[in-house]
């Protein structure tokens, strides 16, 4: 087991990687009475084209089978996973992503039963027709809550007009149409493909013992017999640089229309420190150019562009990225315009100065800190950071040495307005 | 597990020391009668408080200085609990222990000075132009409840069941209300907050509570104030006809929301046996409602009931396919007869109270969380803590089950679906 410290953040970090491949991690926090422990597989909706193990050619899968794999896991022959943790005191949930998907509990008794009841129901499939079919239903309720969902719609309509052929293009849950084609071998070869240990790991935070938990899941995964690992072959379609559609436009019953502006990252093959220097920089830019101490900021809230619904954000993954700056507005095409305007000035002429970036420095500095009250926060944001080959506490020394040239190199990977959409959620046109 | 200091009558300071955050988080809090008047003021106030100030007379100046302190969170909202419109100003800091230079916290105390006793005045009062674009985002956030299914179709149960009712005041206000606030009514607002609301203080975090004790004394000077406060009466709705309302709206899903009456509110003795019952009925994934409608029956992704302790009301909601309306609302009655009958096992009661106790004693693992928590709770016990409140929860017997299920009431149906069904 390897003990990483980290000095200035008064956190200690153990690591392991066991004979199987699974990787384990464990964050004991001091104060807290509760434990956070997190299952995940590098596996989320944008696996749809693979070589299942055992196999020789891809195969392409309906969409939305890592979200259904995901409810169905917790669907055992003796009854329903959530029971046993009720029993035992314990909070669970899961949630599947575009790249992940996570199987969790947070405790404050019995840490060790609860934990075996997660390793062991995440490593026992057990899939069935009737069970399949039966979870249609569950799965349809929950589209359509979505598709009834404008700011959803929004978000992910951002997504589909930027991407032509990328997987990130497709609603995590797949529609109601494409489940419907899902059957239990399906899940059964995602699952043999996605769920081996190697491909997988364990975070635990909070109220834990780090010698005796790793002690502890070791001895679990001994016991279980498991395959050689092997990497998984994933296949993604070529993207083009442009946005596949400049500007989309959905009616539906709301008082007030929904504006969001997407652009599309260009350089999108970077991992480890390279990505963290890139993310973070693209961050500060967006900070700094529409954070609320900038101009744009301060004029289109004046205007009423923008309300307290008004947010942007980045976010990117191996193989995609994109930045959004999204607000529920009176005036789309003006909210539109001044977007435009504020990301042109930057393209012609830039103005970010040091002290902008020190100011913007210090305050995701702050942030960071601040997020590491939550073990919630650390978990999620580490396995997504690991499974790129970051490391989440690598943020404050990164911050503390980027550039300016570090933020106008990353502002040109997402500037392009070719590789910008505009999403709009209007007022429905029915009678009202 | 906090440590009150009574700064004058009517304004109280509690202290929580820990080592378990790397911030400092403070909590003022104003309370004061609800009623629509003086939660549109209040929220209206909120805002143009949190806008900007004398120091800071614009809103990037006042952001900027809180990036400068490493991104101090500072917010103020406008909430209620009960009959009470509560405003609180929230502020959150990195402890000086995890930067390279100090300072942060005394700066962010400053803020808070600034904020409160140096407002941005325009001619003696609040400057026009702030307070009109303030009322119109507060009118915004208003309106933005129809843009939401599920919140809507929640408060237009609340609308129905307990009208000119605070079960039913936003803590926004009305439209209306928003409309007529002047800059003269919002000053008025503003002075009687500070000189006739009671206040709480909360501050969490790594801190010397005698240093920190004497510095809020000096730098927030409240003189003392009256403020009594009478329990809300829960009256108990005799209910002679269930009512149905159906409304549409263009949308896919149907939402339905069942609402119950009950005598047993926050502030009676069996309060912990109806968080139980509740818990048994739909507060969690092992429960009742969440095993039989959505599991069994696979009619529902959401489905799950609440306690609305203060106004006496348990409710179910669930995201149904608008044309199974009246399978489900069959279901949900059943779920409920069962807990009447004593139809609970062991198991369940020992779920649910594991569960209870789980998501109490997480709470506490925010400085929010034991903040919130502790405040809403302080008015049974001063001296409340989690496991007071767990060893209730775990006394409770399915025989108390019964009794709690027989005093829940159906009142209302309501679905909000889409034009086609």
């Amino acid at each position: 087991m390897e003990k990483i410290v980290f000095d200035t953040l008064q956190e200690t970090l153990f690591h392991d990687r066991l004979d199987n491949g699974l990787n384990v991690f464990i964050l004991p926090k001091r104060g807290f009475s509760k434990t956070y422990v997190t299952f995940t597989t590098k596996y989320g909706s944008i696996d749809r084209t693979f070589i299942p193990r055992g196999k020789n050619d891809f195969v392409t899968v309906p969409d939305g089978i890592a979200h259904f794999l995901e409810h169905k896991m917790f669907d055992k022959k003796e009854g329903d996973v959530f029971q046993k943790f009720g029993m035992l005191g314990a909070s669970a949930n899961a949630f599947t992503s575009f790249t992940r998907t996570s199987y969790l509990f947070s405790t404050t008794e019995n840490l060790y039963e609860n934990t075996k009841v997660l390793l062991d129901f995440v490593q026992e499939p057990y899939f069935t027709k009737e069970k399949v079919d039966k979870e249609k239903g569950i799965i349809a309720q929950e589209i359509t809550m979505y598709d009834d969902n404008p700011d959803w719609r929004n978000y992910f309509g951002t997504i589909e007009s930027l991407y032509k052929e990328h997987p990130v293009r497709i609603d995590i849950a797949g529609t109601v149409e494409t489940i419907e084609e899902i059957t239990a071998e399906h899940l059964y070869e995602c699952y043999e493909t996605f769920y081996h240990p190697s491909n997988m790991a364990v975070f635990v935070i909070g109220a834990v013992d780090p010698d005796e938990m790793m002690t502890f899941i070791k001895k679990d995964q001994d016991g279980k017999e498991f395959s050689e690992p092997e990497e998984v072959s994933r296949d993604f379609p070529e993207e083009p640089l442009e946005a596949f559609k400049k500007k989309t436009v959905l009616e539906m019953d709301v008082q007030r229309p929904k504006f969001n502006y997407g652009m599309k990252c260009n350089r999108t093959n970077l991992t480890g420190d390279e990505m963290l220097v890139q993310d973070l920089s693209i961050h500060l830019v967006l900070d700094i150019l529409f954070g609320r101490t900038s101009e744009f900021y301060t004029q289109a809230y004046k205007d009423h562009l923008i309300d307290e619904t008004y947010n942007y954000d980045f976010t990117q993954e191996k193989g995609f990225g994109f930045a959004m700056v999204e607000s529920d507005t009176e005036n789309p095409s003006a909210l539109e315009a001044a977007i435009r305007k504020t990301i042109q000035s930057q393209a012609g002429n830039w103005t970010v100065t040091e002290a902008d970036l020190n100011r913007a420095r210090k305050r995701r500095i702050g942030q960071f800190m601040r997020s590491l009250n939550s073990i919630e926060f650390i978990s999620n944001q580490f396995m997504q950071y690991n499974f790129n080959d970051m490391n989440l506490f690598d943020v404050v020394p990164t911050l503390e040495k980027l550039t300016i040239d570090d933020l106008k190199d990353a502002f040109t990977t997402i500037s392009d307005e070719a590789s910008h959409t505009v999403m709009e959620i209007i007022p429905g046109g029915k009678e009202g | 597990m906090f440590k009150k200091v009574v700064l004058q009558k009517g304004v109280n300071l509690y202290i929580r020391k820990t080592e378990q955050f790397k911030t400092i988080t403070m909590s003022f809090k104003w309370i004061a009668e609800l009623d629509d008047k003086q939660a549109a003021h209040r929220a209206v106030l909120s805002n143009v408080l949190q806008d900007s100030n004398a120091d800071f007379p614009k809103q990037s100046e006042l952001r900027k200085a809180l990036d400068e302190l490493y991104g101090t969170v500072f917010y103020m909202d406008a909430g209620k609990r009960s009959n009470t419109h509560i405003v609180s100003l929230n502020m959150e800091c990195v402890n000086d222990e995890y930067l390279s230079t100090g300072g942060v916290f005394d700066e962010a105390l400053k803020m808070i000075q600034s904020v409160l006793f140096k407002p941005n005045f325009k001619n003696g009062s609040f400057d026009e132009a702030i307070v009109n674009r303030e009322k119109h985002t507060v009118i915004e956030r208003i309106r933005s409840i129809y843009d939401d299914k599920a919140r809507y179709a929640h408060k237009r149960m609340f609308d129905l069941m307990r009208p000119n009712n605070p079960a039913s005041v936003s803590s926004n206000g009305t439209e209306e209300e928003v409309q007529s606030i002047t800059s003269a009514t919002l000053l008025d607002t503003y002075e009687n907050m500070l000189n006739n609301d009671a206040i709480d203080i909360y501050i969490v975090g790594d801190i010397d509570e005698k240093e920190l004790t004497a510095k809020i004394k000096s730098m927030f000077d409240f003189p003392a104030r009256e403020f009594s406060r009478k329990p809300l009466e829960v009256e108990s709705v005799k209910v002679k006809e269930v009512r149905k309302v159906f409304e549409k709206q263009d949308m896919k899903q149907g939402k339905l929301q069942v609402g119950y009456s009950t005598p047993v509110s926050f502030f009676h003795p069996d309060y912990p046996k109806m968080q139980v019952t509740n818990g048994i009925l739909g507060g969690f994934a092992h429960s009742k409602l969440f095993m039989n409608v959505r599991e069994k029956e696979s009619m529902a992704y959401t489905v799950n009931s609440a306690y609305a302790a203060y106004y006496g009301v348990v409710y179910v909601m669930a995201g149904i396919d608008a044309e199974l309306e009246e399978k489900a609302v069959k279901l949900i009655g059943e779920q409920l007869d069962a807990l009447k009958n004593g139809n609970v096992d062991d198991m369940e009661l020992d779920q649910t109270v594991a569960l209870l106790s789980n998501s109490i004693r997480s709470a506490f693992d925010s400085a929010r969380g034991q903040i919130e928590v502790y405040d809403q709770y302080k008015y049974l016990d001063e001296d409340f803590t989690a496991d007071k409140l767990i060893a209730e929860w775990k006394a409770v017997s399915i025989e108390d089950i019964k009794k709690m299920a027989s005093q829940i009431n159906l009142e209302i149906i309501y679905l909000l679906s889409g034009r086609e069904a």
